[in-house]
């Protein structure tokens, strides 16, 4: 049965679970940000500098 | 008289002393009964209260609850228990992991200082035996470019000497650039170049002479004028900070 050896596997040992728990906190912090990064720059379109650089600096990509 | 009252005594604490066995084996007859006949491990549902006097009412017995009884079988709502505790965990700690982040970063230089805590200068434009002064996070440097007679008098010098010994190569990074912070180590004015009595910088404010090494040989200044973190790219340029 697939539950039953997800919970053997992974829920049954403190450590396990703990190590879960911190890769998941992991994953879902990059996932978050990516996702509310992409909002903000949804709801921001055409108003922040990156959006209007080039209007003002020609060619070169120095900074 | 006395032996008679001994024998009564004797008489009655052997039977106080039998009493409580008496009325206490019906009490252990019953427990024994009642761990024995309840079938607790084998189906919880069907507990059989061993109160059963007289008068029963509905609210002594222990209800039905084999319609709460889960259907699934295994550990599949203990997965989900878990599931979901684990879930809550991880979310707190992306959580307290990031206010933490986000006070600590508050603590760090914003970008716009940043953008001025390096200068860069090209050392092409500064010919030999000339001083120039840049302003670097609000305070002058002084370079000097070098020439080779100035630099044979720098390395001349006793160190030992000196009030704050410091040999002439611990202070530049190639012998022709001199490169320092242009405020007095006395009461911070900034000395002026080509001037005092050792051929260097002379603070005009309280008469400190530094050398061409920018060393402190005379007046009340107590040491060397502070050489700041600097390095030279590939291109002849020169990057402060």
């Amino acid at each position: 049965m697939a539950s039953g050896a997800v919970y053997s596997a992974l829920f049954r040992r403190n450590y396990t679970m703990l190590g879960l728990v911190f890769a998941g906190a992991f994953a879902f912090e990059m996932g978050y940000d990516n996702v509310m990064n992409k909002v903000w720059d949804n709801y921001n379109r055409g108003r922040q500098w990156k959006d209007i650089r080039h209007k003002y600096v020609e060619g070169g990509d120095d900074e | 008289m006395a032996p008679l009252q001994t024998m009564s005594r004797t008489l009655a604490r052997s039977t106080a002393a039998r009493l409580p066995t008496t009325a206490a084996s019906p009490t252990t007859t019953t427990c024994v009964r009642a761990v024995s006949s309840s079938p607790a491990l084998s189906s919880p549902a069907t507990f059989q209260s061993p109160f059963t006097l007289k008068g029963e009412s509905k609210s002594t017995q222990v209800p039905d609850f084999s319609k709460y009884i889960s259907k699934k079988q295994g550990s599949s709502n203990a997965l989900f228990s878990y599931f979901m505790v684990g879930t809550l965990g991880a979310i707190s700690a992306a959580g307290a992991k990031s206010t933490v982040q986000e006070f600590l970063v508050n603590m760090s230089a914003s970008a716009d200082v940043l953008a001025m805590a390096k200068v860069e200068v090209d050392l092409n434009a500064i010919p030999e035996g000339k001083n120039v002064i840049i302003k670097w996070r609000g305070k002058p440097v002084f370079i000097r470019h070098r020439t080779s007679a100035e630099i044979d008098e720098a390395n001349q010098v006793n160190v030992a000497s000196l009030r704050d010994p410091q040999s002439d190569e611990d202070r530049v990074k190639k012998p022709e650039w001199l490169v320092m912070l242009g405020v007095c180590t006395h009461l911070g004015c900034v000395p002026i170049g080509e001037a005092g009595d050792f051929g260097g910088w002379f603070c005009p404010c309280h008469g400190s002479h530094y050398d061409i090494s920018g060393r402190i040989r005379k007046g009340p200044a107590p040491l060397n004028l502070e050489v700041p973190t600097y390095d030279f790219s590939d291109d002849g340029k020169l990057v402060i900070g």
